[in-house]
């Protein structure tokens, strides 16, 4: 079986969900002190793209932040690909999402993503109206997840779609 | 069309298409370029081959070319020429280093040892210099992983490894590294422009070689020497020598990079073969001088701490045998002792017990308490103290009779038996040879009046002075009497009556007893004990001539004897 190999982040604001996101899907390799350390933590996820071709995802998960610094900055380059994590708890989550999406896009140009509506399973807390949600799949169509990190929701399906997009990308070139 | 055209056309119709196609071709800047493009090898190769006529048109406008396109796309050189600058810059620095090495090898070769000699010996036959030599013998190391990471986007091309090593997921230890060193670069490079290559862990080496598009990281047990750097530069620069477009494209598909393990490969079959002759290799000397440096460290500690547990066990051994000591404890301080516990005052001084278990005796501090032994030889030598013999008298220990002689008093005599009747009981007590002072004192006194005489001027009538002498001489005698009587002497008064040997012998011998009979007369009178006097007479031979005054006396003399 052909493996090829492909660098995602994952972004978002602090404390939406990123590291439990990835977690629950991924091989884990070294201690979450590093996300307080030196910022990033790295993961290794494998999704089988046909019978003959695995795509091994290298996820770098970035420590929370609403702005990329020169150490995030060194962080994104080379990726082939990313996961924007919000918290449909917290509005302001979803604004510091789009703003880290405009950064991304500022430096690296369009690449494939997801964005991941988090912790769906806080509906109590939940602060999405469904105007804003009606919105957000305008903005976002099917690269939009509703995803529980507590109850692994659509977290895999989000995984795959990326890997997918990924994959396009790769052997057919940007769109 | 006109007849003439038409003739034309009959005669040179082929031709006239030739000619048109001809015209068209070379009008047409397209179709003259690709005959020029069709013939320009060769042409070259041609005029190349004819004379320099060429090259010399060229070298203006090429030169021009490559100046541009040198300014305009820097890097672009850079990395075309990396894989040729590495060496070319290693060839020189290595010279450079040769010399220096050679420097080195000539202060080394001051230094005389038969290891030196044989490294040297085999240095000569290698054909390598000896400084360089001594550095091979001396390192050990061996590279256990070798990663080549886009440095990119950081994710890994190729992972070697030797089969005993531990591996974790290497796409992610890659990844991860890749982070680490943008943390690093990033928070301490001022400009950004700095590079992990160091990092060392225990016994590991974490070495990381920098190429245009990729970075060579090893992971190397041991302590490799700085050549080793260059190796695997040269490593890196052959693999973007093949692989150099692939490389700089790299996007996570390791199909593009086929073949690229083994040339990975070669850092650790290199190390191998390094670790091969470490196998053969000698611990390097200095090594060897520390490690018996420490054992001989250790093995002096050890000694010295066995010393001093042996001078401890001698210290205490002593003290326990050492009449007068009883002892609580022996603590050890680095080289001193100290000695607690109780001490007789009549025990030999503790520096001399130090002394016989072969200690320097300032090196022991005592905290000893005062007490008496009841041991035989303090209660004897406590008891005869306590005597307080004067010094007309002494004492002798002879087994257990403790034997007096010289003079001493009877109070002194009757104190000393009651006191060693209490304190040595199990001693017996002789006095034999003791004389009281009393005894003697009588003696002298009674010779000094061994014998007086006193005179009659006639008959049996004392001279009027002799009369006062012999009252106040039998008084002396009187308390002679009473001292000898005391001491259970026996004294004896003899009187005796003397005459001259005028007239008749009966006459002379009453007129004898009458002068006995006056002085014993007297003798009473003072006091003295009428038993103690003996009287006698002394009548002067028969026919003597003349009358001898001298001879008209009593004398009285004294006799001490007994107390047997």
């Amino acid at each position: 079986m052909n493996q090829v190999n492909s660098k995602v982040c994952v972004v978002g604001d602090f404390a939406v969900g990123k590291t439990s996101t990835v977690e629950r899907f991924v091989n884990n390799h070294f201690s979450d002190k590093y996300l307080t350390t030196i910022g990033v933590k790295v993961d290794t996820a494998e999704v089988d793209l046909t019978q003959d071709l695995k795509l091994k995802l290298i996820l770098w998960d970035i420590a929370g932040t609403t702005e990329f610094k020169h150490v995030e900055m060194a962080y994104l380059r080379g990726m082939s690909g990313y996961i924007l994590v919000a918290d449909g708890t917290r509005l302001t989550t979803i604004s510091a999402a789009r703003e880290l999406k405009t950064q991304i896009e500022a430096t690296h140009g369009e690449l494939p993503f997801v964005f991941l509506l988090n912790k769906s399973d806080l509906q109590h807390a939940w602060e999405v109206s469904d105007r804003q949600r009606e919105k957000l799949v305008n903005e976002f169509s099917s690269e939009l997840f509703v995803t529980s990190a507590k109850t692994g929701d659509h977290v895999a399906g989000a995984i795959a779609r990326l890997a997918e997009l990924i994959a396009e990308r790769e052997l057919f070139g940007p769109q | 069309m006109n007849d003439l055209d038409e003739l034309k056309s009959l005669l040179f119709g082929a031709e006239k298409q030739v000619l048109d196609s001809i015209q068209e071709r070379v009008q047409k800047p397209e179709t003259r370029v690709v005959d020029v493009a069709d013939v320009l090898p060769e042409a070259v190769r041609m005029s190349h081959r004819q004379g320099k006529e060429l090259v010399r048109n060229l070298r203006d406008p090429v030169g021009q070319c490559i100046k541009e396109s040198f300014h305009a796309e820097p890097q672009e050189y850079a990395d075309a020429l990396y894989p040729v600058m590495g060496p070319a810059i290693r060839k020189s620095i290595t010279q450079t280093l040769r010399a220096f090495a050679q420097q080195i090898n000539q202060t080394v070769e001051q230094s005389v040892s038969a290891r030196g000699l044989k490294w040297r010996f085999e240095a000569w036959r290698a054909g390598v210099p000896f400084g360089e030599y001594v550095v091979q013998k001396t390192l050990l190391y061996r590279i256990e992983q070798a990663y080549l990471i886009s440095r990119e986007n950081g994710l890994l091309i190729e992972h070697v490894h030797h089969d005993a090593s531990r591996i974790k997921d290497s796409d992610a230890v890659s990844a991860m590294f890749t982070a680490i060193q943008d943390f690093v670069k990033e928070s301490f490079s001022p400009d950004r422009t700095g590079r992990l290559e160091t990092a060392d862990m225990g016994d590991f080496t974490l070495w990381a070689v920098h190429g245009p598009h990729a970075l060579l990281v090893c992971v190397i047990r041991g302590v490799p020497p700085r050549s080793v750097r260059t190796d695997l530069s040269a490593i890196l620069e052959r693999i973007h020598f093949r692989y150099g477009e692939s490389l700089r494209v790299y996007s996570g598909d390791q199909a593009s990079m086929g073949g690229v393990e083994d040339e990975l490969r070669d850092c650790l079959e290199l190390e191998e073969l390094q670790v091969e002759e470490a196998g053969q290799r000698r611990p390097p000397v200095a090594l060897i001088v520390l490690a018996l440096a420490l054992a001989a460290t250790l093995a002096y500690f050890a000694w010295q701490r066995y010393e001093l547990a042996g001078e401890r066990a001698r210290l205490l051994d002593g003290l326990n045998s050492a009449p007068g000591y009883f002892v609580a404890g022996v603590e050890r301080d680095g080289r001193r002792f100290s000695v607690s516990g109780l001490r007789d005052p009549l025990a030999p001084p503790l520096s001399e017990i130090a002394l016989t278990a072969g200690i320097d005796p300032a090196r022991i501090s005592a905290d000893m308490r005062p007490f008496q032994s009841l041991e035989e030889q303090f209660r004897l030598q406590r008891a005869v103290e306590s005597l307080a013999v004067p010094s007309t008298a002494s004492v002798t220990v002879d087994g257990k009779v403790l034997r007096l002689s010289g003079t001493a008093t009877r109070e002194w005599l009757d104190r000393a038996r009651s006191l060693t009747a209490v304190a040595i009981p199990d001693y017996e007590f002789d006095d034999s040879a003791l004389q009281l002072a009393e005894i003697a004192a009588l003696h002298d006194d009674v010779s000094r009046l061994a014998s007086a005489d006193f005179y009659f001027v006639e008959d049996a009538r004392f001279r009027e002075s002799d009369v006062q002498r012999l009252t106040n001489h039998a008084a002396t005698i009187r308390d002679i009497a009473d001292r000898a009587r005391r001491l259970g002497l026996a004294l004896e008064i003899i009187v005796t009556g003397h005459t001259d040997g005028l007239g008749a012998q009966e006459f002379n011998e009453r007129l004898a007893q009458r002068r006995v009979d006056a002085a014993v007369q007297q003798l009473l009178r003072a006091g003295l004990d009428p038993q103690l006097i003996k009287p006698s007479i002394d009548v002067g031979a028969a026919g003597t001539a003349g009358a001898l005054p001298t001879r008209r006396k009593v004398d009285v003399n004294l006799a001490l004897s007994g107390p047997d």
